[in-house]
């Protein structure tokens, strides 16, 4: 079947649901970052990101469509603002620049390739938008180079692993559950056995 | 009382008031803020408190990471105090870890009164007449919203079936184990439940992009409006004195 | 008269599956007629109904052959979506049929998307409400509190609330209990309506139905013509597909086989007239009477309340001796389910005490206990030995579905699959099922009998939630009636079943064999 880029009613309800549901588990994720800040120190924020960015990879590998990786990581943000995320309102901006970094990658490849490797590149996507982001929010540039390399690098990794490696092996788990039979991913995986 | 307003201006002063409370970086704000939607709560709304104080306690938890940097450790997580920097009104009397903590509270607490006085339906419906939403949007949200609270009664289910399996009685609380096991079947019960609505909405013709019309749409109402203008005026007085 | 549904030839195939789950057949429904579709579970019956509006192949993958029409037009003229207006459907699962919001959006759901004026709306759902008995302060109740019997009902309003001119539904009266079920039926197959219906056991849609489709295991069809000549003459192939027939005539085939003749009937009562004396039913509708074992279990004045739900029984105390089965009736949303939760020690009680080992359910909802991706993984997840694997699938009629995914299955195959795993191994003193019996065929419910019955002979105690008076009294040793927050009766079967004014009261009907219970006290009584 062609893949069209019109959303069905079956994937605008996916979205919204993995939406909501991921929105639940990043403000549960904060809670970890806080936690692992205060003991490690300020480079964890780059080591923890990459979770913030799964939603993002789950949810385009699975219904492969233009928009979904951008959609669903700003109901993701939006849903937690709902919540009373500390982050407040511009949660928002942060969710709409690491769901483009990812939709970069996915567009990049014109939504015909999902394998593991493409979804850790949509995660190093994701962690290069974030981190000019944060660049210009919180005035990266004072910092010294030698610092900013290393957290450029543990985010991007973070993004991979945390990010595409974690998302890729939650796709796996839920493909063997059988709820995505008629999705895009099991025509592609299926047709690829055949 | 709130309950009986129309969601869109409701949500338009909280979302104002949210707002102010990301930019107002003073403790004296977040906590008049909390207390006020507290106050409305259990004074008007006649919400147990009990139930209240359950309510605080997911919000409380983030707050919690910014509380314990600062309190616990005695320094600032660099996040808060880049927080505080950032923001135009700052007093800089109070510790930023324990103002970013009454901001959890306080923006939580604003978005439960919203939640706990608006009928997530009427919100959705709200939403879809006036400010246009596609209705296939708008009943994928409506089943979100649906959803959240129903993913505990599903836990409840996949605990029992687990701990047949196992052979253990079930557990008090989830350990972290149960928790990684669960966390599988629920992502994909929220999936299926997703995919069997839209064949439900489906087969009784949703369609997008024809026209539909709305058994109850609450009509705006002069309370309305004199509610959002009151409170608007009440932010602007007190950011004004403070 | 012109023609509400022409199926030529359809057959259904899943996509990726290697044969047909249905067809080819041919199907024709005139406006105005009511016609049952029956046959054995998994014979396609739900797929089927699915191809009617075009579901499959839209919504659900899957590819369908041959010349479908409805009211004279081609389905795939229009969307599934555009049919709402002259079809309503009511799927197998009521889960499936909501789309999980409150009552009244359920109800009035379809009714908006016809874009139908507020003031109709208003009035047709508070009609649909009072028709189906729905008290109406549950219009901002959320569906996801309901029971299973609550939410088939909200269903069954929200079908009638659409007044389409065609109505298909599967299996509508699957979860409720008698009273309800009657209720039901009456109105979803009041003449002159047109109804394509699908449904395992006739007792309340018999006489309310024009026309039979018989389809065989196949899915293709086998006999079709009015009820009373079906099964008049075609008893006997009906009951060897496994096939639902009505008491009379099972009662019938058994009778010949013992040599005694008796006129083909279609009730129980008009048989009993033509009864030889001396002639023993007692096998044929009861259990052997066997001596209960020991105490296995027991609730002292138990408080029980759903998961985060308030508490619905109170001060209920009960036991359960080794060997005995005691059954658990009672109205929809009276407490069942949360006492099974209670009685196999998952959920504790809120006041009160339980006293015994845990137990296991066989959850209302069968695919609650699915976690593997495939029958057979699923057999081995639960600790059957990989050698009994083939021959369990076999006994449980799943032989074929082996390698399928259980989310896959039809209502049926899940339900015995289900079962089939929890009564395959010895691990559980106490078993308690809820519903085993819906969704299921003749075959199946005679199968799920057999298996109590040898589980109650091993030492075990169970208990049986079912609406099937009958399927009680042929494997319940004692029943209890549960209603109105606690527990209304209490004692032998045989003599709850036949307490009429009892059952009646809390909306339950006495068995098809009532009557014949009568005659064998009667007889009894002479003998003496
Ligand atoms: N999505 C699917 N993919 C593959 N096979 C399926 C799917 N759904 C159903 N089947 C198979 O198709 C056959 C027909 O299923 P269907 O649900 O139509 O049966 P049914 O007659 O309604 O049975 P029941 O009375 O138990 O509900 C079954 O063998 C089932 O396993
Ligand atoms: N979370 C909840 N909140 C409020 N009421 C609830 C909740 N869960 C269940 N109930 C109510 O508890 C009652 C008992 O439910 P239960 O599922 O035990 O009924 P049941 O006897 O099994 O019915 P059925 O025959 O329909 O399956 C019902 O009236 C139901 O509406
Ligand atoms: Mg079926
Ligand atoms: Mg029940």
């Amino acid at each position: 079947m062609p893949n069209t880029a019109v959303w069905t009613l079956r994937e605008t309800l996916i979205v919204a649901v993995l939406g909501a549901v991921f929105g639940v588990l990043y403000l549960g994720w904060v809670q970890v970052w806080l936690i692992l800040q205060a003991i490690l120190g300020a480079v964890t924020m780059d080591v923890v990101m990459g979770f913030w960015f799964i939603v993002s990879i789950i949810a385009a590998a699975i219904i492969r469509k233009p928009g979904v990786a951008l959609v669903s990581e700003v109901l993701a943000a939006a849903v937690q603002i709902l919540l009373g995320s500390p982050a407040g309102l511009l949660l928002l901006v942060t969710g709409l620049v690491q769901g483009a970094g990812a939709e970069a990658v996915f567009a990049a490849t014109r939504y015909r390739r999902w394998s593991l490797p493409v979804l850790m590149a949509a995660g190093v996507g994701a962690a290069v938008a974030s981190f000019a982001y944060t660049w210009v929010r919180f005035d990266y540039g004072s910092l010294a180079p030698g610092l900013l390399i290393l957290m450029f690098v543990l985010r991007c990794a973070s993004g991979a692993l945390l990010g595409g490696l974690l998302g890729h092996l939650i796709v796996k788990a839920l493909y063997r559950t059988g709820v995505l039979s008629g999705l895009a991913i099991e025509r592609d995986l299926r047709t690829a056995h055949v | 009382m709130l309950s009986q307003l129309h969601p869109l201006p409701k949500m338009a002063l909280c979302l104002i008031w949210i707002g102010a409370s990301v930019l107002v970086f003073d403790l004296r704000f977040q906590v008049m803020t909390l207390t006020l939607a507290f106050g409305l709560l259990w004074g008007v709304e006649r919400v147990a408190l009990w139930k209240l104080l359950a309510l605080m306690v997911p919000f409380a938890l983030f707050g919690f990471g910014f509380l314990t940097t600062s309190v616990l450790f005695n320094k600032e997580s660099g996040f808060a105090l880049q927080m505080a920097q950032e923001q135009a009104m700052t007093s800089p009397d109070f510790s930023p870890g324990l103002v970013l903590f009454a901001r959890a509270l306080a923006c939580g607490m604003v978005s439960a009164l919203f939640a706990l006085t608006t009928d997530p339906g009427q919100l959705v419906r709200a939403l879809m007449v006036h400010l246009r939403l596609p209705a296939s949007v708008g009943f994928a949200l409506m089943q979100a919203m649906h959803l959240v609270p129903d993913l505990g009664r599903e836990v409840q289910v996949l605990r029992m079936a687990r701990a047949m399996r196992l052979g253990k009685p079930v557990r008090r609380m989830p350990g972290p184990r149960e928790g990684m096991a669960v966390s599988i079947p629920l992502l994909a019960f929220a999936i299926r439940r997703a995919s069997r609505a839209a064949v439900a909405m489906e087969a009784r013709g949703l369609r997008p992009g024809q026209p539909r019309s709305q058994m109850q749409t609450q009509p705006f109402q002069k309370a309305d409006w004199v509610f959002l203008g009151l409170g608007v005026a009440f932010l602007g007085l007190v950011i004004r004195v403070l | 008269m012109s023609e509400a549904v022409r199926c030529e030839g359809v057959a259904v195939r899943y996509l990726f599956a290697t044969r047909d789950a249905v067809g080819p057949l041919t199907l024709h429904v005139a406006q105005g007629e009511r016609v049952l579709l029956l046959g054995p579970s998994g014979c396609g019956k739900s797929t089927l109904l699915h191809s009617l509006t075009g579901l499959i192949p839209t919504a659900i993958p899957g590819d369908r052959r041959g010349g479908l029409h409805l009211f004279g037009q081609a389905v795939e003229s229009r969307r599934p979506a555009d049919w709402a207006d002259r079809v309503a459907m009511l799927f197998q699962d009521a889960d499936q049929t909501l789309a999980g919001f409150t009552v009244a959006d359920e109800i009035a759901f379809a009714l908006e998307n016809r874009a139908l004026s507020p003031a109709v709306m208003v009035a047709r759902v508070e009609k649909a409400m009072a028709q189906t008995g729905l008290p109406t302060d549950w219009k901002g109740r959320r569906i996801s509190t309901l029971s299973g019997g609550q939410k088939q009902l909200v269903a069954l309003a929200a079908l009638l609330a659409q007044g389409a001119d065609l109505v298909v539904a599967d299996e509508p009266t699957a979860s409720l209990a008698p009273g309800a079920a009657k209720g039901v039926a009456d109105l979803l197959l009041a003449p002159g309506k047109t109804v394509l219906i699908v449904d395992h056991r006739l007792g309340p849609i018999l006489d309310l139905i024009d026309r039979v489709v018989v389809l065989g295991r196949c899915g293709r069809p086998l006999v079709e013509g009015p009820p009373g000549a079906v099964f008049a003459s075609h008893g006997a192939t009906l009951a060897e597909q496994g096939i639902w027939t009505p008491l009379a005539t099972r009662l019938r085939l058994a009778l010949a086989g013992q040599g005694v003749e008796v006129p083909a009937v279609l009730q129980v009562g008009e048989l009993v007239p033509h009864l030889p004396r001396g002639l023993d039913l007692a096998p044929m509708l009861m259990p052997a009477p066997c001596p209960p074992g020991p105490e296995i279990l027991r609730l002292h004045q138990a408080d029980c309340a759903p998961p985060f739900g308030p508490v619905v029984l109170r001060d209920v105390s009960l036991a359960l001796r080794a060997g005995e089965v005691l059954g658990i009736l009672g109205p929809n949303g009276a407490g069942k389910s949360t006492l099974a939760a209670c009685l196999a020690g998952l959920i504790p009680p809120r006041k009160g005490r339980r006293e015994g080992p845990s137990g296991a359910i066989a959850f209302q909802n069968a695919e609650a206990h699915f976690s593997a991706d495939s029958v057979q993984a699923e057999c081995l997840a639960m600790g059957v030995p990989g050698a009994k694997v083939a021959a369990l699938l076999a006994d449980w009629g799943l032989a074929q579905v082996a390698g399928q995914h259980p989310f896959t299955l039809s209502m049926g195959q899940k339900r015995r699959l289900a079962l089939a795993l929890l009564t395959a191994t010895d691990r559980w003193p106490v078993l308690v099922l809820d519903e085993p019996t819906a969704g299921l065929d003749h075959a199946g419910t005679t199968g799920v009998a057999r298996h109590i019955r040898r589980l109650a002979a091993s030492g075990k105690a169970l208990a049986v939630i079912t609406h099937d008076a009958d399927f009680a009294l042929s494997v319940c040793d004692r029943v209890i009636v549960l209603a109105h927050g606690g527990v209304q009766a209490s004692g032998p079967a045989r003599a709850v079943l036949r307490d009429v004014a009892l059952l009646s009261r809390v909306g339950l009907a006495p068995p098809e064999a009532a009557p014949l219970l009568d005659w064998m006290e009667t007889q009894e009584r002479i003998a003496c």
